[in-house]
């Protein structure tokens, strides 16, 4: 046997446990390299919001804080965190819209309000991002009211009550009031346009039976995708959902009641047994830094909560960007209706059902 | 001398083992999980204090509602396996006598050819086809036909045209393996003895289908009352079935208790019609084994 032979013996074990042991550093080596990297997992959007957050918004942020954001956009998050570890949540930090953080709060899955010291920007938010309707802290807000095609010829529309017209039936859209923030909300509004306030649940139900034919969907996407197809002339939308196809020529504009637009809050809280709460609260601050806030805004067209930020004119004309416009808003009573879901799910249920 | 009390186990046996384990992980824990769920007040593995209910299966009692829900179910369920057979066997028996090897093949292809498709693609294809602005409703009022559109969807006949399209390639792949392996002599023997085409099939070939009727049946009918995309877009949310409410507790109620109920009924209704198939079909075809 030369020197060189026994140097280089190369056996088929060797070779394959060699490329096992490769193979696994390969695979191992990102995992190896971010041991110590913060991990701070939060829900999310899809879709806009999904696109600028992974290209821009959430890069920025793991290369300043040195961490790693795992953002989950799989619908629903409650379940997923009600069904982990109260000690080790699936989630540090939980952005839906209100309802649902109003469940988790009465679950005692998030933290009712989050620490203005440790989130500084909260000093300049919008008194209703922090008000007693809100769990946690608002960083965005839309404007519910009624979206409507243009070119039907249903001439002006000013009011709510437009929308029980007759010239609608059977082209007016609605929602799946148990699955969906915006039909619940709706269901208040009913009870203060025809009986004596949010809570009036007996003139909110008769109101609802008289929207019949009414074409029902889940998500405010399927909802546009309705309205600008044509299947539906008019429906409940929030105002991103028609300012975002602005300067595509499409057919389709927002409505602002005279009565008040309903408010859908983008929503972020902290969940109590969450061991990156510091991260957490950076995160919250960092999502309601005026630069952040005018990006996601100029992006998806929500409202920001930040006072401070100055967006561009065109979105400055439609979006809520002054206390003059804010006031506009209606706060929902989330943690009311929360108490009376299977009551009001069960009667609505019944009321759309074919 | 080997010792003759020890019991010997057949190596085969742990062939079976693999799949035992996997069956009993993925099929009776689930199960027993959701009974489990279903009378507890909570979640044992995050609340502290739990304890034991019959609140949610009080409920489904109770409210008329939910009994609606599940009588709309079955009655889906039942209609799809009644149509899908109906359209499938003849399929079915022309697949299972036709000679033309390249024939079977076309047809096999014609039937396995819409399987290759999502079930959400097919169900999105039929809502281009049945909607209001969609194809058939454009087509008819172009010809003058209709003035205002007709209501193909969003009510339980656009779910069940829905779900016949999609299950009937298990109808008639089941059907056709059991047909094939009717002894054709049989039929024959029945026309040399003066029966019509007709009787034969009625006297002969269907009795000797009833297993393949009664598979084909079973697998539609557990598809379809467990389908959920198809009801929900071809349903316009307007039909409520069990699949739905059981993820609307889930996902916009977070009352998982409730679901798991929801759940076990679906469950135990199934059973119960799937015993009570088998004894009916048992009884009209003589074969006391189908009991």
């Amino acid at each position: 046997m030369t020197a060189s032979s026994r140097r280089f013996s190369l056996s088929r074990r060797r070779l394959l446990t060699a490329a096992a042991s490769l193979g696994a550093g390969v695979i191992a080596a990102p995992y190896v390299a971010r041991a110590d990297e913060a991990v701070l997992n939060v829900t999310g959007w899809g879709g806009k919001w999904g696109e600028v957050m992974k290209a821009e918004i959430g890069p920025a942020f793991e290369t300043e804080f040195k961490c790693k954001l795992k953002t989950d956009t799989a619908l629903p998050f409650l379940p997923k965190l009600q069904a982990s570890s109260r000690s080790a949540p699936v989630y540090d930090v939980l952005h839906t819209n209100s309802n649902e953080q109003w469940a988790a709060v009465e679950m005692g899955l998030v933290e009712p309000k989050v620490d203005p010291r440790l989130v500084p920007n909260i000093a300049d938010v919008y008194p209703y991002a922090v008000s007693d309707k809100i769990v946690g802290v608002c960083i965005f807000t839309s404007a519910i009211g009624l979206g409507m095609r243009t070119d039907k010829g249903y001439g002006s529309i000013t009011s709510w009550k437009d929308y029980w017209d007759a010239k609608f039936n059977g082209a007016r859209g609605g929602y799946v009031i148990p699955a969906n923030s915006l039909g619940q909300a709706f269901v208040m509004m009913c009870g203060t346009l025809f009986g004596k306030g949010q809570t009036d649940l007996d003139a909110a139900y008769a109101a609802l039976e008289k929207l019949k034919p009414i074409k029902l969907v889940d998500f405010t996407g399927a909802m546009e995708k309705l309205i600008l197809s044509g299947e539906a002339g008019i429906g409940i939308l929030h105002d991103s959902g028609i300012y975002r196809y602005d300067g595509q020529n499409q057919p389709v504009d927002f409505v602002t009641p005279k009565e008040g637009v309903l408010s859908l809050e983008q929503v972020l809280s902290i969940t109590p047994g969450s061991k990156a709460k510091e991260l957490g609260n950076a995160y919250i601050n960092y999502m309601l830094r005026p630069d952040v806030q005018k990006r996601l805004a100029e992006t998806v067209w929500y409202s920001p909560a930040n006072k401070q930020v100055k967006l561009d004119a065109k979105y400055d004309a439609k979006l809520l960007t002054t206390p003059e416009k804010v006031s506009k808003l209606i706060q929902v009573d989330w943690k009311w209706y929360n108490a009376q879901k299977d009551e009001i799910d069960s009667r609505v249920n019944r009321i759309f059902r074919a | 001398m080997p010792a003759t009390g020890a019991p010997r186990v057949n190596s085969l046996a742990l062939l079976i083992l693999p799949s035992a384990l996997l069956f009993a992980l993925f099929f009776f824990l689930p199960i027993g999980l959701m009974a489990v769920m279903s009378v507890l007040t909570g979640n044992p593995v995050v609340m502290p204090h739990v304890g034991f209910t019959a609140k949610h299966y009080a409920r489904i009692g109770n409210d008329s509602y939910y009994l609606e829900v599940i009588w709309t179910t079955l009655r889906i369920g039942l209609w799809t396996t009644i149509v899908a057979l109906v359209i499938g066997y003849p399929l079915a028996h022309w697949m299972a006598r036709i000679r033309s090897r390249s024939g079977h093949a076309l047809l096999l292809m014609a039937v396995l050819a819409p399987m290759l498709t999502g079930i959400v693609v097919r169900t999105f294809a039929w809502m281009t086809l049945l909607s209001d602005k969609g194809v058939i409703n454009q087509v008819l009022a172009a010809l003058g036909l209709i003035s205002t559109p007709l209501q193909l969807m969003y009510n339980e006949s656009g779910i069940i045209i829905g779900l016949v399209h999609i299950y009937v390639p298990f109808m008639v792949l089941t059907l056709t393996g059991v047909i094939g392996r009717i002894d054709e002599r049989l039929e024959q023997a029945a026309e040399n003895l003066g029966a019509s085409p007709w009787r034969t099939f009625l006297e002969v070939t269907l009795p000797l289908s009833l297993p393949g009727i009664l598979a084909g049946s079973l697998l539609v009918f557990a598809l379809a009352i467990s389908a959920y995309v198809t009801p929900i877009l071809l349903g316009g949310f307007q039909i409520m079935t069990l699949p739905i409410l059981i993820y609307q507790q889930i996902s916009a109620n977070f009352n998982v208790g409730f679901a798991a109920a929801l759940g076990m009924v679906l469950l135990a209704i199934s059973l119960m019609l799937v015993i009570a198939y088998n004894h009916v079909l048992g009884l009209v075809s003589g074969q006391r084994e189908l009991q």
